[in-house]
C-alpha cells in the first residue's frame, strides 16, 4: 500500500491531478479515530497488472469541514454519506440521515472517552 | 408531455430478495430519475469487531456478514490479519481457500441467474436452474461441513483438510454437471420470450462504467476489464490454476447472464486444476504475535471487488476494521442506469445487478 | 420456442426431483460439524476453550472447594471447532457429527443460560477471593507465631 500525505487545502487539487477515469479506480473512503485527531483516507487502485493500492491520507481536527470529491469522482457520495453518520464528521454538501435514524446519536464508531 | 408520477419499489416487494428501496419519477411508465435508500439492515459489525471480539474470533464474525459470499469475507479478513501478524500460510491452505472460493462462485452465480429468470416471468427456468444448483450445495457440505456457514478460513490457514475420496467425488459431479450447464446456456441464449425481457434492457455503457467506478460482472458485461484475480497475485496464485478474464460489450441484462454462465466454465476448470495438483503441506501456521500496524487486502467475491482495511495496536482487540462490499460501489451506478427503461422491467434489472444488501449495510 | 414447449410437455411425465424429507434422507457427510462432546476424566481445567469460543458457549463454574464444572449451550454454539483445536489434551473435547436437537421451552435455553453464565463467572471470582483471604489469614497467623516465639526465647 502506497501512502501519500495531503491536507484539507490541497485535497481537491491533489486528487484532480492524480485521478484519471480510464486508469484509476476509486475504492472507498475511510476514517480512523486517533483520539485527539482523525485520519481520513481515500483509497485508489489501477486497472492494470500488477497493481497496488494508493492511499491519500490527511490528519484533521474532528470539528473541521472536509471538502468533498464528488465533482471529481462521481461515485464517492455513498462513502461520504456513510462516514458523516457513523463518524460524526462534517463533509461539504453532505447531509446526515443516510445510514442512521434521525433520532439516533451520531458517531457510534468514535472512541468512547 | 405526460404526467409525472413517483413510484417506489419499496423495502418490501414481491420480486425483491434484498431489502432495498428505489423511488422512481416516471413519465408514462418511462423512468426519468431515481433516489436510492439502502441501509435497512445495518447491524454495527465494524464496531463489534473492534470492541467485543478478539482478533482470532473476528474471522467467524465477518463470515456472517453475508450468506452467499461468506467464504470471501472470512478469507479476506484472514489475509489482512496475516499481513498484520507478518506470517505466511502454507501452500496447501492457499489452494484449499481458492477451491472453496470457486465452488462458492458457482452456487452464487446460479442463484443470481435463477432470480433473473423468475423476475423475467420464466418461472420454469427458475426451478430448473435451482435444481441444477443443488449439487454445489452438497459439495460444499462435504468440503466444509455445512451448507451455508463454512467457518473454513481462519487466521493462519484453513480449519479442515480435503480427503482424497471427496476430491474424486467433486470431479465426478462436475462431469455430471457439464451437460446440464450446456442446456442452461442454450436456453438463456436462444429462448425468444426471455430475450424480449432481457435484450437491450438496463444498458450500462463503458464510459459510464469507468466514470461510476463499478465492479464485478456488472462492469465486465459493459466492457470494463476489472477483476481482482487479474490484478494481484501475491496472496493467492490465480493465474497458475488457469484463471481467465471474461468480458462482454453489450452491457444489458442478457450480456450479464451470458457472462455469469461463462464464468462458471472458468470456475469448473480452476477446480479441476486445483484438485489434480494439490500440494502436500501443513494446514495452519501457528504464531503467538499480536497484530500491529495497518494493512489492506482486495479479493474477488462473486459480486465484485471486496476490500478490507485493518489497523492493530499490539493487543488482542483490533483498533479499526473497514469493510467495503462490492454492492456498496455499485449503488450509485444502479441508480443511474434505470433512466430510459420501462417501469415493468425494473425487477429483472435489479436481479441482474445481483445486489447483496447484507454486505452493503453491515 | 417450440423446443421449450415440447420440453415442458415432456416434463409433465417425469417424476419430481424433490427429496421427500423426512421419509427419504438427504445427503449427510460423515464429518458434518455437529455437537461438541466433553470427556471429563481427561480435562485439565485450563479453561482455554472458554477463552477462544467466539460466541461464549462454554463456561466453567467453581464451587468453594475448588472443583470446576463444565457447562455448554448448544443453541449459542456456532460449531466452528475452535475449542477442539485449542484444547491441549487430546480427546478431552471432540466434535461429533450429529446435528443439535431443537430446544424446548422447558429448558429455558436463552435467559436461563445468561443467568448461568453470570453466576459461573461470579462463583469463580468468589472462590479466588476466598482463596486469597485464606492465604492472607494463614500468612498473618504465621508472622504472629514467629514474633511470639522470638519474644518467648
Amino acid at each position: 500500500m502506497k501512502k501519500i500525505e495531503t491536507t484539507i487545502e490541497k485535497l481537491k487539487s491533489d486528487i484532480a491531478d492524480y485521478y484519471k477515469p480510464d486508469q484509476h479506480h476509486f475504492i472507498v473512503m475511510n476514517a480512523v479515530d486517533l483520539g485527539e485527531k482523525m485520519e481520513i483516507q481515500w483509497f485508489f487502485s489501477d486497472y492494470a497488472y500488477p497493481c497496488d493500492t494508493t492511499c491519500f491520507f490527511a490528519i484533521v481536527n474532528p470539528a473541521e469541514e472536509i471538502p468533498s470529491i464528488k465533482e471529481i469522482v462521481v461515485s464517492a457520495w455513498v462513502a461520504e454519506a456513510e462516514l458523516v453518520d457513523l463518524m460524526n464528521i462534517k463533509i461539504e454538501n453532505t447531509e446526515k440521515g443516510f445510514v442512521l435514524e434521525p433520532d439516533f446519536e451520531s458517531g457510534p464508531l468514535r472512541k468512547k472517552k | 408531455m405526460g404526467k409525472q408520477y413517483e413510484i417506489p419499489v419499496g423495502a418490501q416487494h414481491i420480486s425483491l430478495l434484498e431489502p432495498l428501496h428505489f423511488k422512481f419519477t416516471t413519465v408514462n411508465e418511462k423512468i426519468k430519475s431515481t433516489e436510492a435508500n439502502v441501509f435497512y439492515v445495518h447491524r454495527g459489525i465494524e464496531l463489534a469487531c473492534c470492541s467485543k471480539f478478539k482478533f482470532r474470533q473476528v474471522s467467524f464474525v465477518v463470515g456472517r456478514v453475508c450468506g452467499l459470499c461468506s467464504i470471501s469475507h472470512s478469507t479476506a479478513y484472514s489475509q489482512v490479519a496475516e499481513k498484520l501478524l507478518k506470517i505466511e500460510i502454507p501452500t496447501r491452505a492457499k489452494y484449499l481457500r481458492m477451491l472453496v472460493i470457486e465452488l462458492d462462485r458457482i452456487h452464487s452465480h446460479l442463484l443470481c441467474l435463477s432470480h433473473v429468470a423468475e423476475n423475467s416471468g420464466f418461472e420454469a427456468l427458475f426451478m430448473k436452474t435451482m435444481q441444477y444448483r443443488e449439487f454445489s450445495m452438497e459439495l460444499l457440505e462435504a468440503v466444509c461441513g455445512n451448507r451455508v456457514q463454512y467457518d473454513f478460513a481462519i487466521v493462519g490457514g484453513v480449519s479442515r483438510d480435503l480427503k482424497p475420496e471427496i476430491g474424486r467425488w467433486i470431479l465426478e459431479r462436475m462431469k455430471t454437471f457439464m451437460p446440464q450447464l450446456e442446456e442452461l446456456v442454450d436456453i438463456y441464449q436462444n429462448n425468444w420470450t426471455l430475450s424480449l425481457k432481457n435484450k437491450g434492457i438496463g444498458v450500462l455503457t463503458k464510459e459510464n462504467a469507468m466514470r461510476l467506478n463499478v465492479v464485478g460482472p456488472f462492469a465486465r458485461a459493459a466492457g470494463l476489464a476489472i477483476d481482482v484475480r487479474n490484478e494481484t497475485e501475491d496472496l493467492l496464485p490465480w493465474k497458475e490454476v488457469g484463471f481467465e478474464m471474461i468480458t462482454d460489450t453489450a452491457g444489458d441484462v442478457h450480456a450479464r447472464n451470458m457472462l455469469r454462465l461463462r464464468e462458471i466454465y472458468v470456475s469448473i476448470r480452476i477446480i479441476e486444476n486445483i484438485i489434480n495438483g494439490l500440494p502436500e503441506s501443513a494446514l495452519i501456521t501457528e504464531t503467538k504475535a499480536f497484530p500491529d500496524g495497518e494493512a489492506t487486502v482486495r479479493l474477488e467475491a462473486p459480486r465484485g471487488e471486496l476490500f478490507y482495511y485493518a489497523k492493530g495496536n499490539k493487543t488482542q482487540v483490533l483498533e479499526r476494521l473497514k469493510i467495503k462490499a462490492p454492492t456498496f460501489s455499485n449503488v450509485g451506478a444502479m441508480a443511474e442506469t434505470f433512466k430510459g427503461n420501462e417501469y415493468g422491467s425494473v425487477p429483472a434489472i435489479i436481479a441482474s445487478y445481483d445486489p447483496c444488501l447484507s454486505c452493503t449495510a453491515r | 420456442m417450440m423446443k421449450t414447449f415440447f420440453k415442458a410437455l415432456g416434463n409433465v411425465l417425469k417424476k419430481p426431483v424433490t427429496t421427500k424429507y423426512p421419509f427419504e434422507q438427504t445427503y449427510k457427510p460423515d464429518d458434518y460439524r455437529g455437537l461438541i462432546g466433553f470427556e471429563e476424566s481427561l480435562c485439565i481445567w485450563c479453561r482455554r476453550c472458554e477463552a477462544v469460543c467466539p460466541p461464549g458457549a462454554i463456561v466453567f463454574s467453581q464451587d468453594m472447594e475448588g472443583q470446576q464444572a463444565y457447562h455448554y449451550n448448544r443453541a449459542v454454539c456456532i460449531y466452528c471447532g475452535e475449542c477442539v483445536r485449542s484444547c491441549p489434551k487430546e480427546g478431552a473435547l471432540f466434535q461429533t457429527a450429529e446435528p443439535a436437537p431443537c430446544a424446548l421451552k422447558a429448558e429455558n435455553i436463552n435467559n436461563g443460560w445468561n443467568k448461568l453464565f453470570d453466576e459461573a463467572i461470579a462463583s469463580r471470582e468468589a472462590y479466588a477471593a476466598e482463596k486469597k483471604r485464606k492465604a492472607a489469614a494463614a500468612k498473618s497467623a504465621e508472622v504472629k507465631k514467629d514474633t511470639e516465639s522470638k519474644e518467648g526465647s
